[in-house]
């Protein structure tokens, strides 16, 4: 039984490759910086692509904020790129291809067998992978919106900078 | 991870190399000479032309490589916060990645160029170089020990730390908490 990923609990270090086929690790990817990472079903769903909308429009913040995002999903990384390249995401697409990770994380979609996709759920780590938040988006409405999601990074940022009150001259 | 310097010399004399990370041979697309490029370590400047680069590009034992330079002259260069800079850095985020990419810069402002790097046969994808929409490119066939495969910057965070180059990351002068 794996153990839930709710806050204050450290996200595995998923080692998988991305979008060009190169091996990442989740801390690496993080480089220091708050991290979104998110589990979609895959390129085909209809909902993973109106979330997928959403989180386009807040990379255009999330690029000036010293944020990162990923995504997973068992797509390869043939199927992954051009789905990102016609979304614009300009984040890191993991592949788990194999399902590595689909049992140690207690992501596996049971209802569908046809796919056997990751369960949708979102994750707001802060750089050392602790989770802050988690949302359960097997219903579309569980997804975080972005105003939540700016929430977190804000509650994340103020934690991990010291100089997020300015310093006195 | 930080950066380095980094510098192309048409006429390079053996006492700028001496404390060299690496450097490399270049010959334009025809196979004409056109003097080396080289890295050297953080710390006093080693040649005046020279600009801080990404240090992860640098790899001694890198096979040779294709390279687009852009080197933009100090009187012409924009601020690296001007939108066709930032425009150019999300274009590469967006595209096919490249074997290495990093921006340059000369002090705390202004952005000095970009490196893109490729490998293989033909230095045909470097046709697309994002940052030479900013200034004209110069494609260089480089020899081998000088330029590795990095794997592509994660986004879609474009801004620099503490005036380093894209896409080096973190703050030095100050650490990081966690919650």
């Amino acid at each position: 039984m794996p153990e839930p990923l709710e806050p204050g609990r450290r996200f595995p270090d998923l080692e998988l490759p991305d979008h060009g086929g190169n091996r990442r690790r989740l801390s690496e990817l993080a480089e220091g910086d708050p991290l979104l990472v998110n589990f979609y079903r895959g390129f085909w769903c209809p909902k993973e692509q109106a979330f997928f909308r959403r989180l386009v429009r807040l990379q255009d913040e999330a690029e000036v904020a010293y944020t990162r995002f990923v995504s997973v999903s068992v797509d390869p990384p043939e199927t992954a790129a051009p789905f990102r390249a016609g979304l614009g995401a300009r984040w890191t697409f993991l592949s788990d291809t194999k399902r590595r990770y689909l049992a140690e994380l207690g992501l596996r979609e049971t209802t569908d067998r046809v796919h056997r996709p990751y369960l949708p759920a979102s994750f707001l780590l802060a750089p050392d992978l602790t989770i802050h938040q988690a949302w359960n988006g097997y219903w579309f409405w569980g997804r975080p919106t972005n105003e939540e999601l700016r929430q977190g990074f804000r509650a994340v940022t103020r934690a991990i900078r010291p100089d997020w009150e300015v310093p006195a001259t | 991870m930080s950066w380095c310097w980094f510098a192309h010399l048409s006429e390079p004399d053996a006492e700028d190399l001496s404390e060299a990370l690496a450097s490399a041979a270049v010959a334009d697309p025809d196979g004409a000479p056109a003097g080396l490029v080289a890295a050297w370590p953080q710390g006093r400047k080693p040649v005046r032309s020279a600009a801080r680069m990404d240090r992860r590009l640098v790899d001694p034992a890198g096979p040779p490589a294709w390279l687009s330079l852009v080197l933009v002259p100090p009187e012409l260069a924009p601020l690296f916060d001007d939108a066709a800079v930032s425009q150019a850095m999300r274009r590469v985020l967006a595209g096919p990645p490249y074997a290495a990419v990093s921006t340059l810069v000369r002090d705390a402002v202004h952005f000095a160029g970009a490196v893109t790097v490729e490998q293989g046969p033909s230095p045909r994808r470097l046709a697309d170089d994002p940052f030479a929409l900013l200034h004209p490119a110069r494609v260089l066939r480089v020899g081998p020990g000088m330029f590795g495969t990095v794997a592509p910057p994660p986004g879609p965070a474009i801004q620099r730390y503490a005036g380093k180059p894209w896409p080096v990351a973190g703050f030095d002068s100050h650490g990081i908490r966690m919650p």
